[in-house]
C-alpha cells in the first residue's frame, strides 16, 4: 500500500510579529510543519505499521519547506517529494495544483492523507482540490480511519454529526487532530532523515495548465484587540465580588 | 456571467445565513440574491429566490454529488459569485466547485465586497493575529464563516427549479449518528464558561459546571481537555478547529490563551479570565483579569453569586 501525507512548512503565528504600522512581518518570520499536519504523518506511519508498504511525505514551498518534510521524515516517513516554489504565501488553487501533479508524477497512491487544514491560514480547500484534481473521492475530517486493500472506512466528525462512511481506493482523506497523539522524534531518527531520499521538482518540471486566476491578498492588517485588561485584585471573594460588579456593569450577567 | 449572487449550504441554518450576506452583496453590485438547494433545505429564509437543483435523492447530498450538481446548474446559468457556508462539508463543496468552474476560491470570509469585477473577501488568518483582505476575479467562490452576517428576514417568493441529471456517488455512508447538543448550545449560549489545563482532574469539571448552570451559561474547554485528556467530549472544544463562539460573556478559567483558543472566542463581548500566571496571554486578550487559583476562586464566586440572591 502506498500513501501520500502533504505537510505544509506553515508560519508559526506565535512567533509573528507585527510592526509599528500594524502590519504583520511575513519576510523572515519563522514556520514549522503545520500543527495539525503531525496528526496527518502518524495516521500515515499506523496505516503503513498495518499494512504494510510505503510512506512518502510531500510538500510545496520554498526552500526551507525542506525542514518540515524532514521532520516528516524523521517521524518516520520513508522519502520526500519536495516542489519548490517562490511566493511566501500560496493560493489554495496553485497550491492543490502542485501536488496534485507531483502525486500524478510520482504516484499511483493508493491514499492521499493531509490534516483539515494549516495552522496558519486554515482555509481547508487545499485536500478537497486535490482530491477534484486528481478524480478522487475525499473523505474529510475523519477521527477513525481503516483502511483495507479496496476501501477506506471513515469516522467523520462533522459540526452536528458523525458520518461513518466508505470510499473506494484511490482517496484522498483529511484527519482531524483528535485521530492521534503524534509521535516524537529520537535523536537517531533525526540523524538518519538527512539520509532519506528527497525528490524536488520545479515547477516548470510539473505540467501545469496554470489555467485558474489565483487570489490576490491586497493587504494584511493586525487585528487589533480592543480589550480593556482590567487587572482585578484582592483575596478571592474580594475579586470575586468586584468581577460580578463589573460584569453586572457591563450588562453581561444573566439575571 | 450574469450578476446573480447564487449561496448554498446543506445545513438550513447556515443556509439562511449565507443567503443573507448573498442579499446584502447583490444589493451593493445591483444584482440577486439566489438560494441553492439541492432538496436538503424545507424552509429557509435570506432572499427572495430560490433555485431547486432536482433529480437528486435526498440521501445522495453528499458535498462531492452537490458540487457536481450545482457545478451543471452554474455552467448554463453563469452566476458571478458562489457563496458556500464554511462548514466542514460546505469546503468541500467549494473546493470541488472552484476546480470545475476553473475559477478561485477565497476563504471563511466574515466580510465581502465586489469591486472592479473582483470578490474581495477579508477573513482571520495566523489565528486570528491578522485581517487579510484577498481578491479574486468574477465570477469566482467563496466560502463564509458561520456568524458572520445577521439574517434577512424574507423568504423565497420566486422557485424555479433546473434538472441536474445523474451523478455517480461513491462515498457509501454506512451510518450517521447525531452529535450531543453541547456545539449548539455553545454556538447560542449567552455564557461560557470555559475550562483549560488549570483543572488538575477530570471530577473538578463539576465545579465548573455548576458555575456555567449556575451562570445560565454552557462549559466550553480548551483543546487539551477535549482533545489530549479526552475530559470533555470534541463538541465542547473552543479554538479555530473547534466551535467559534461568540457569547456576551466568555470567563476562562485556566486557560493559558494559545492563540488558536484565542481564535475561537475573540468576537466574545466580554471576556473575564482567572489563570495563576501573571504572564499567561489570556490576560490580553481579556476585559477583566484575576491572577488566582481558579480552586479558590470558583467557589469565591459561587459565594459572591450567592450573595446577589
Amino acid at each position: 500500500m502506498r500513501f501520500v501525507v502533504c505537510v505544509k512548512h506553515a508560519l508559526d503565528e506565535s512567533e509573528l510579529k507585527i510592526d509599528a504600522g500594524g502590519k504583520p512581518q511575513l519576510e523572515g518570520a519563522p514556520a514549522k510543519m503545520g500543527t495539525f499536519d503531525k496528526n496527518a504523518v502518524e495516521e500515515a506511519l499506523r496505516l503503513r505499521t498495518a499494512l504494510g508498504g510505503e510512506v512518502v511525505a510531500m510538500t510545496v514551498g520554498r526552500a526551507e519547506a525542506r525542514k518540515s518534510l524532514k521532520e516528516a521524515l524523521a517521524m518516520g516517513a520513508d522519502r520526500g517529494v519536495h516542489v519548490v516554489t517562490e511566493p511566501r504565501v500560496l493560493d489554495p488553487s496553485r497550491t492543490s495544483e502542485l501536488l496534485a501533479a507531483a502525486i500524478a508524477r510520482t504516484g499511483p497512491y493508493d491514499v492521499i492523507i493531509c490534516s483539515e487544514g494549516s495552522s496558519d491560514t486554515y482555509t481547508g480547500l487545499v485536500p478537497p482540490m486535490v482530491a477534484e484534481r486528481l478524480g478522487y473521492p475525499y473523505v474529510g475530517y475523519a477521527r477513525k480511519l481503516e483502511v483495507t486493500a479496496q476501501v477506506v472506512k471513515a469516522e467523520r466528525s462533522l459540526e452536528e454529526s458523525l458520518e461513518s462512511v466508505e470510499s473506494p481506493l484511490p482517496t484522498v482523506v483529511s484527519v482531524v487532530s483528535e485521530i492521534n497523539e503524534p509521535r516524537y522524534p529520537t535523536l537517531i531518527q533525526i540523524m538518519q532523515a538527512s539520509k532519506k531520499p528527497v525528490e524536488e521538482f520545479q515547477v516548470d518540471q510539473l505540467a501545469i495548465t496554470g489555467s485558474t486566476p489565483p487570489t490576490v491578498i491586497l493587504s494584511m492588517t493586525s487585528q487589533s484587540s480592543n480589550r480593556k485588561r482590567v487587572l482585578i485584585e484582592g483575596t478571592p471573594d474580594e475579586a470575586a465580588q468586584k468581577l460580578l460588579g463589573a460584569l453586572e456593569k457591563e450588562g453581561v450577567l444573566s439575571s | 456571467m450574469n450578476k446573480a449572487i447564487w449561496s448554498f449550504s446543506e445545513n438550513a441554518t447556515v443556509a439562511a445565513e449565507i443567503a443573507s450576506a448573498a442579499t446584502a452583496l447583490a444589493s451593493a453590485m445591483q444584482g440577486e440574491a439566489v438560494i441553492i438547494d439541492v432538496g436538503s433545505l424545507r424552509e429557509v429564509s435570506g432572499a427572495t429566490k430560490k433555485l431547486l437543483l432536482k433529480g437528486l435523492a435526498q440521501t445522495d447530498a453528499s458535498p462531492e454529488v452537490s458540487a457536481e450538481a450545482i457545478f451543471r446548474a452554474a455552467k448554463q446559468l453563469e452566476p458571478a459569485v458562489i457563496l458556500v457556508g464554511a462548514t466542514r462539508n460546505g469546503r468541500e463543496v467549494a473546493s470541488r466547485l472552484a476546480v470545475k468552474m476553473r475559477t478561485g476560491c477565497l476563504a471563511e470570509a466574515f466580510r465581502l465586497s465586489v469591486e472592479d469585477q473582483s470578490l474581495v473577501a477579508e477573513r482571520s488568518a495566523y489565528a486570528g493575529k491578522v485581517v487579510a483582505r484577498v481578491s479574486c476575479p468574477l465570477p469566482c467562490v467563496s466560502t463564509v464563516r458561520s456568524g458572520s452576517y445577521s439574517k434577512v428576514e424574507v423568504e423565497p417568493n420566486e422557485v424555479k427549479e433546473f434538472e441536474v441529471g445523474e451523478i455517480p456517488v461513491r462515498i457509501r455512508m454506512l451510518r450517521f449518528s447525531k452529535k450531543e447538543a453541547g456545539a449548539v448550545d455553545l454556538k447560542s449560549a449567552k455564557v461560557i464558561v470555559s475550562a483549560g489545563r488549570g483543572v488538575k482532574r477530570k471530577e473538578d469539571l463539576a465545579m465548573l459546571g455548576d458555575l456555567a448552570r449556575e451562570m445560565k451559561g454552557a462549559l466550553g474547554c480548551s483543546r487539551p481537555l477535549s482533545s489530549d485528556l479526552g475530559w470533555l467530549p470534541e463538541e465542547h472544544h473552543i479554538g479555530l478547529t473547534g466551535v467559534i463562539v461568540k457569547p456576551d460573556l466568555y470567563l476562562a478559567l485556566g486557560i493559558s490563551g494559545q492563540l488558536q483558543h484565542v481564535a475561537g472566542m475573540k468576537d466574545s463581548k466580554v471576556v473575564a479570565a482567572i489563570n495563576t500566571d501573571k504572564d499567561a496571554p489570556i490576560f490580553q486578550a481579556a476585559d477583566y483579569g484575576i491572577v488566582g487559583d481558579l480552586y479558590q476562586m470558583v467557589p469565591a464566586l459561587h459565594r459572591a453569586l450567592a450573595a446577589r440572591r
